[in-house]
């Protein structure tokens, strides 16, 4: 389980969330969803430790706490964040982002299977194994970027917009990627602006307004809301 | 004469390369610009030759000694005086400018302390130091012997860098330090570690230096610049770009020596390093950002 209660962080005085707490049972794909700026890249980089979180927040995970932990301990306790823009290495080759992928060390153990296993996942990614990291599509460096995530043999990954800049027909099936990714047991933590496409692989959805949490619910009862469907599906 | 000064001109570029080595993985990885730098790579000159003279031991022994307290060394200073600034600096940036000062303070108390103990004058000592003739040239033997570990203290950083786990680790940290962070990489330890291993390589460099240059206590910041020059033509933090950058400067200086004048070594090199910059900013191996 990852547990998140009282989530408030500023950026000087600007408060960018505001009390915020999610929950998200392993194995399970959780929408977070808002329009720019609603505070959602700030939730992530709170949960993976980039940015400084109020002295109220609690974060466990598994039933250990991770409020107060640095970025590296917090993905060697289970959490892998694909930041906004990737955070690949562009002058490394695909092969060796892989690897750092699995610097952590809960992840040396097995580490040639997980390795075998994303590559099934991402075939490109195999045939690309030399080639450096920023010379490939957008769509390659999601795939890269998730793919390195994964080899921290993470319990949760936390996805920042993995849709933006990507063709409809690359988001589709790297959404239905992330369906099976979350069916073999990682849990997901996605933030969206692509409701339809979230809710529809999603289990919960939260959704966030001016840093707060304002609904939440399973994604069948998101989808049926009316107020959900003018605001964020267009209806 | 051809073969002579090739030869030395490898043998000087070996040096280069291998010392810039260490620069490029403070700078890199560490973002400390290290002003003193080159007070280290002398200051193990300097301890190479005292244990040479009095304590008889051969600069190749003493390297078991004085490279893992080079390390030891620079890991102190990259944890009393440098970890302050890097807990205080908002950005990579303020952290290179506040380096370059405290460096710059740093570069004087270890020239003072050479000075003190040393003194002022120029200082050698003659090992190995008897003629071979080779590929129909004469050379000293321990120019050759500094050559043959010059390639192989290089080939080792290059061996753990482009290679080995940890080394992959520190590289991250040069491209991307907080994407380091996310791929569970503790960056403050490899900012140490990294620091470490940069004065590691520096001392080795002095103590193969010793063997055939001779060396006072105010030369270190010849060895920064030139260690300088050649990181920033290779390209930052680029360890292939700063092997290049080192021989192919051993070896212009060589030949101009050799062939045209040896006082106009240090006007070519940096005409050699102009040229380089204004054809490729990012250096030869860089990438324009």
């Amino acid at each position: 389980m990852l547990e998140v209660s009282a989530l408030s962080v500023a950026y000087g005085k600007h408060q960018a969330l505001r009390d915020v707490s999610i929950v998200a049972a392993p194995g399970e794909i959780v929408a977070i969803l808002g329009s720019n700026g609603a505070g959602k890249s700030s939730l992530l980089k709170a949960l993976a430790g980039l940015v400084p979180k109020s002295r109220e927040t609690s974060v466990t995970l598994g039933g250990k706490d991770i409020s107060r932990l640095r970025p590296h301990e917090i993905v060697e306790a289970g959490l892998a964040l694909v930041p906004e823009g990737r955070g690949l290495f562009g002058d490394l080759s695909v092969a060796e982002n892989l690897q750092l992928g699995a610097f952590a060390k809960r992840a040396r153990q097995g580490e040639a299977d997980r390795l075998a296993r994303v590559l099934d996942m991402f075939p490109r990614l195999k045939e690309r194994r030399a080639q450096m990291a920023r010379t490939m599509s957008g769509g390659e460096q999601q795939m890269l970027a998730i793919g390195r995530a994964l080899m921290s043999s993470p319990d949760f990954v936390l996805l920042d917009e993995p849709s933006l800049g990507l063709a409809p027909v690359v988001t589709q099936s790297l959404f239905s990627i992330l369906g099976d990714i979350a069916a073999a047991g990682t849990g997901i933590i996605l933030v969206e602006q692509n409701t339809r496409a979230s809710l529809r692989i999603a289990q919960h959805a939260y959704l966030l307004e001016n840093g707060r949490i304002v609904g939440q619910g399973t994604a069948a009862e998101l989808s049926a809301d009316p107020a959900v469907q003018r605001a964020y599906l267009g209806l | 004469m051809l073969t002579n000064a090739i030869l030395s001109g490898l043998t000087m570029g070996g040096m280069y390369a291998l010392v810039a080595m260490g620069l490029t993985l403070q700078y890199g990885v560490s973002r400390i610009m290290n002003l003193a730098y080159g007070e280290f790579v002398i200051a193990a000159s300097f301890v190479a030759f005292l244990l040479f003279t009095s304590g008889g031991l051969s600069p190749l022994v003493s390297l078991l000694i004085i490279v893992p307290a080079g390390f030891a060394v620079s890991y102190l200073v990259y944890g009393i005086l440098l970890t302050p600034l890097v807990r205080r600096a908002r950005s990579r940036e303020a952290l290179e400018a506040d380096s370059i000062l405290s460096t710059f303070g740093l570069l004087f108390i270890v020239q003072g302390l050479m000075l003190v103990f040393f003194g002022g004058n120029y200082t050698s000592y003659s090992y190995f130091n008897t003629p071979v003739q080779i590929l129909g040239t004469t050379i000293a033997a321990n120019r050759l012997v500094v050559l043959g570990f010059a390639v192989l203290f290089g080939a080792a950083c290059y061996f753990f860098l482009m290679r080995t786990r940890t080394g992959v680790a520190l590289r991250a940290v040069a491209v991307d330090p907080i994407a380091a962070g996310l791929v569970a990489v503790d960056v403050r330890w490899a900012a140490a570690l990294a620091f470490a291993l940069g004065g590691a390589i520096a001392v080795t460099g002095g103590v193969l230096v010793s063997m055939f240059l001779t060396f006072n206590a105010n030369i270190g910041v010849v060895f920064t610049m030139k260690a300088l020059i050649v990181v920033i033509m290779g390209g930052v933090g680029n360890v292939a770009g700063a092997l290049a950058a080192g021989i192919i400067l051993g070896l212009v200086e060589s030949f101009v020596a050799t062939f045209v004048d040896p006082g106009l070594t240090i006007a070519v090199t940096y005409a050699v390093f102009l040229a380089v910059l204004l054809v490729r900013p990012g250096g030869l191996f860089g990438t324009a950002k």
